[in-house]
């Protein structure tokens, strides 16, 4: 691993590349520092305001509650997709993995407005509901709208590390278990599940910080009081052009990912999340 | 436990097809919805029409969003395929100081929340007052997605044999000539499922889009995300359709082209 300095055709192919992601990334991110402190003067009230505000502490909460319970919810739906997936064999795999995948490339827009359709006052369940001679719920506008909204986004971010982990046991373990007379249940609990609790808390990790800085699904499925930091953000920048509030929330959200971030890598040593 | 294994074979495959169908679900129950006549959801609709489709073509501005749309992911993908692809290379095939610290600045917009990114282009464009100008949406587009394209060109480039590039250097081919006549006819699947997956991601784009656009360079997702928070008109079970059908496009088309080994950009 000498390190050498690039050559010079090396370095024309990656100036414009950083070029850009300078001017449309980093600079950008400086702002928001420059923002929350620097503006009109050098000051913290910014995030002294933020800390005594009650608003901004209910969001702080809900959001950690929010992003904890999809994860949770995501990983329980998501490892038997994974399970089932990394028993078939590779040419069947494939067909099963394009049905995780084109959820994965459908708009958010487009199932958030399924979702208003079929979880709505008047929406297909409660039609369902209705007709059974149920009683109907609310499931929208509130905390089980951004769950199921939320879950069926992020269930996909279970399934591709979970199935990466999945495809690397080896199967002699197992077929060593099976000839001693293990149960599969028991070969699961004892085998199979410990050896994937890495990709379980890669996954958990992934979901949880990536929900922390959701705002689609709890703008469109959410609560109107049960806003997360990200519709926070937004209501600072856009409702109150209070920039400065809007800015330290970003920083705030900004530290709380990149420390989780920092976590994961001590947890499974240097290995890159992505 | 031994005893309850009769049942356990059926287990998996029952939750994992019950998780297919949630998944599933919302992007196909809009299909039916879109071709109801009457103006009420009901499922499923008791007659058939086009009307939501000619709504779409000829009522308030949808079609000048998406020609926008269309226009900018066009523009944003082809940028940004033209200025990873290069510095992909460079970073897969070769060390130098600082390249962690310069990948991880790259790869990171995946990381950071988008709508911490929205925020400061928000600032940042408007303090340059460019606000409102196509150029800064698709300046938001390109660095949304040159990560993805960083991640899958990568992983194309491990799978390719250096020595190939090896021997064209002995023979004496300049740097671009090998990226040009040896790397990229041998990364055409990759290459092409980096592009379309650039530009689905930046068609389908909404948190930067809402907050770096405004009435004049509105993109079809901001139209869609203020549609459904304030009217919910049926002719967004059109605009769904179209883009569930784009996606499904997208999928196959690169599920065909890698030869099933059609991977997303996230995961490991």
């Amino acid at each position: 691993m000498s390190e050498r300095s690039l050559d010079r055709s090396y370095a024309a192919f990656l100036t414009p590349v950083c070029l850009v992601m300078a001017a449309g990334f980093v600079v950008p991110l400086l702002f928001i520092f420059h923002q929350s402190a620097f503006v009109p003067t050098v000051s913290l009230d910014g995030f002294a305001s933020l800390a005594d505000s009650a608003l901004f502490f209910k969001v702080f909460v809900n959001t950690f509650e929010i992003s904890f319970s999809t994860s949770i919810v995501s990983i329980l739906l998501g490892y038997p997709v994974a399970l089932h997936v990394s028993r078939m064999p590779p040419r069947r795999r494939s067909y099963y993995l394009i049905l995780v995948l084109l959820p994965f490339w459908t708009s958010i827009l487009v199932k958030s407005y399924a979702f208003v359709i079929v979880l709505g006052d008047s929406g297909i369940l409660n039609s369902v509901l209705e007709f059974l001679g149920l009683p109907q719920g609310e499931f929208i506008f509130n905390r089980i709208g951004v769950l199921v909204g939320m879950t069926n986004f992020f269930i996909p971010f279970v399934v591709f590390p979970v199935l990466a982990n999945l495809l690397t046991h080896d199967q002699n373990l197992v077929r060593a278990a099976q000839i001693m007379g293990a149960s599969r249940m028991r070969i699961f609990w004892q085998i199979t599940l410990p050896l994937s609790l890495p990709g379980i808390l890669a996954s958990f990790v992934l979901t949880f910080v990536l929900s922390l800085g959701f705002f689609v699904t709890p703008a469109l499925l959410g609560g109107r009081h049960d806003m997360m930091l990200a519709n926070l953000i937004d209501f600072y920048t856009r409702e109150t052009l209070d920039w400065q509030a809007a800015a330290a929330i970003a920083v705030v959200l900004l530290a709380t990912t990149a420390l989780l971030l920092a976590m994961l890598r001590r947890v499974r040593g240097a290995q890159a999340l992505i | 436990m031994s005893g309850r294994s009769g049942w356990k074979p059926e287990l998996v495959p029952s939750l994992a097809w019950c998780v297919y169908l949630f998944l599933l679900l919302p992007s196909f129950i809009v299909i039916p919805l879109s071709f109801s006549d009457s103006t009420e959801y009901v499922f499923p609709p008791k007659t058939y029409s086009l009307r939501l489709y000619s709504d779409f073509l000829f009522t308030s501005n949808w079609v000048e969003v998406s020609l926008r749309s269309l226009q900018v992911a066009l523009i944003a993908a082809t940028i940004a395929m033209v200025i990873a692809v290069p510095g992909a290379y460079v970073l897969a095939r070769t060390e130098f100081p600082g390249k962690a610290l310069l990948k991880t600045i790259l790869l990171s917009p995946i990381l950071v929340p988008i709508v911490v990114i929205a925020l400061g282009l928000y600032l940042y464009f408007s303090l340059l007052r460019v606000s409102g100008t196509i150029g800064s949406v698709v300046l938001a587009h390109t660095v949304y997605v040159v990560p993805f394209v960083i991640i899958t060109i990568s992983a194309g480039i491990n799978q390719l044999d250096e020595n190939l590039e090896r021997v064209t250097t002995i023979m004496g081919a300049s740097r671009f000539r090998i990226l040009w006549s040896v790397v990229l006819p041998q990364l055409k699947p990759s290459l092409i499922s980096a592009a379309l997956f650039a530009f689905l991601m930046s068609f389908d784009e909404v948190v930067l889009s809402w907050f770096v656009t405004t009435a004049s360079t509105m993109t079809l997702p901001v139209k869609m995300y203020s549609s459904i928070q304030w009217e919910s008109s049926p002719v967004l079970a059109a605009v769904s359709t179209i883009l569930t059908v784009l996606s499904v496009f997208v999928c196959l088309l690169v599920a065909w082209v890698t030869g099933g080994k059609a991977r997303s950009g996230s995961g490991n």
